[in-house]
């Protein structure tokens, strides 16, 4: 859900940035390691201990064999990233390593984790020294404001639409999943019917006929018959995933070069860390 | 030629062309065909086509391509793809179905038809896949009987089972995971729609003719 955090925690291991990690949400837990690792978290915020050490997010660390990582309760944000040096070993299915629960498929079984699973890691060498992910590329998942780009739908909204997603405040409904955020706030007016079914992507707002918009997120159907006004900008869709449900939410409009720009501005300087990371194990 | 086909970003990293605002049958077999082309030429940086209605969706790697140049390309190779390219060839299926779905009284109401009406209506013609979506596996299918058009139920039910065969508008699908889901369930089925380790996946692919067969 948080593409940012999991491949801030990859970048910091020199692992390559989409390399599989545990997703991890709602509570606490441990994972014993078997033997020597690297390891570092991202994303949401928790306290987390290694052999009994506290971590820093975003800064890679050593689990000797026998080891324990524990995981507090997460106090902020709703995805921690558990990224282990080599990545997680589990067999690509349909070029990703990801979980799909809906069709239950990759990942481990293409289920949840449970209690008592052993999970492989690709052999990789050990970071010889911390490595870590400066605070200001951290994208601010407090603040709340998220920026989108114009959609394709965008010209079936007037200029009333624009003013009233980009001037609210809305707030993340309980309803809210893998497959889409539902926003609760002021609705969009004059909301054109829906459409022959197009395609979409993570990240699309959609305005259904009740005028409250639905991110699509991770899960995000390939196609669907909602227009859609706007798109977050892939670089802001890491803080609307960490938002829990009853947080605030703001968009701020951006072009779609001052989006991609962002996001290769964050790419080149993920890489940069990912050659600093390779450079110390 | 092309002055029809309008590019339009969809996020940073996929880009929409539009053919037009009228839906047909020539229309998608065109959108088919480009998608094709899309696929066939090679295009630097392209990753996925996906092809709908009246637009297809073309994702790409935004970190080195410049979008500009990209839609050129895109909208190009789609002007210079004719509806008449290489079709691939189409694959009949037959799919048994136990007609027992929870929304045949609602839908024998709302449509004045018997039930024995409604799956002779259902199982009565051939059907083509238009296109693939929604979830892995999804097909839409066209054209259903006149008589059996309705709008999407009011209130989406949160779960759907995988293999009910249900009916929407002036289409009929397959669920093939349990998910949400609007349309009027009207039976079920035992065939897998989707298996990630089949090759292809789905089991339905655009162009492709569907039959329904009633199991009894």
């Amino acid at each position: 859900m948080d593409a940012f955090a999991l491949q801030a925690a990859n970048a910091i291991l020199g692992n390559e940035l989409d390399a599989a990690a545990l997703e991890w949400a709602l509570g606490g837990g441990t994972i014993r390691f078997e033997r020597d690792c690297g390891c570092a978290i991202a994303g949401a915020s928790v306290h987390a201990t290694v052999g009994g050490r506290s971590i820093a997010p975003c800064t890679s660390t050593i689990a000797r064999a026998g080891d324990e990582l524990t995981v507090g309760q997460i106090d902020s944000g709703r995805f921690l990233y558990v990224a282990v040096s080599g990545g997680i070993a589990v067999p690509p299915l349909l070029g990703s390593r990801s979980t799909y629960l809906p069709g239950k498929f990759g990942g481990l079984e293409g289920r949840n984790l449970k209690t008592g699973d052993v999970v492989e890691v690709t052999e990789a060498a050990l970071p010889f020294a911390p490595v870590h992910c400066s605070a200001e590329l951290i994208p601010r998942y407090d603040a709340g404001i998220v920026h989108v780009t114009p959609g394709p739908q965008e010209n079936l909204f007037d200029d009333d639409g624009w003013r009233i997603l980009c001037e609210s405040e809305y707030r993340l409904a309980n309803a809210s999943d893998r497959t889409g955020y539902r926003l609760e706030g002021p609705a969009l007016p004059k909301v054109p019917a829906a459409l022959p079914s197009e395609p979409g992507c993570p990240g699309a707002i959609q305005i259904p006929g009740d005028g409250l918009p639905i991110v699509l997120m991770a899960d995000a159907p390939t196609i669907g018959g909602y227009p859609k006004i706007a798109v977050v900008t892939e670089s802001d869709l890491a803080i609307l995933a960490q938002r829990r449900p009853g947080d605030r939410i703001r968009f701020e409009r951006a072009s779609h070069d001052q989006s991609r720009r962002a996001l290769r501005r964050r790419h080149a300087d993920l890489h940069a860390i990912r050659q600093l990371a390779l450079s110390a194990r | 030629m092309s002055a029809d086909l309008r590019p339009h970003a969809l996020g940073d990293s996929a880009i929409t062309i539009s053919f037009g605002e009228e839906r047909s049958p020539a229309l998608l077999r065109r959108i088919h065909a480009a998608a094709r082309a899309i696929m066939r030429a090679d295009i630097p940086f392209v990753e996925d086509v996906v092809p709908a209605y009246l637009a297809l969706t073309v994702f790409y790697n935004p970190l080195n391509a410049s979008y500009d140049g990209l839609a050129k390309a895109l909208v190009d190779t789609c002007s210079a793809a004719g509806a008449d390219d290489a079709e691939p060839p189409t694959r009949e299926h037959v799919i048994a179905v136990r007609y027992d779905g929870i929304d045949l009284p609602a839908v024998s109401e709302a449509t004045g038809l018997s039930v024995k009406d409604i799956v002779a209506r259902h199982s009565g013609r051939t059907y083509a896949v238009d296109i693939l979506g929604f979830v892995p596996g999804f097909a839409y299918l066209s054209e259903l009987d006149p008589a059996l058009q309705l709008p999407r139920r009011a209130q989406p039910r949160p779960r759907v089972a995988a293999g009910s065969v249900a009916i929407a508008a002036a289409q009929t699908a397959v669920y093939p995971l349990d998910t949400p889901g609007g349309w009027h369930i009207i039976g079920t089925t035992t065939e897998v729609m989707f298996d990630p380790r089949r090759d292809p996946a789905a089991l339905l692919s655009p162009g492709d003719r569907v039959r329904f067969e009633r199991l009894t």
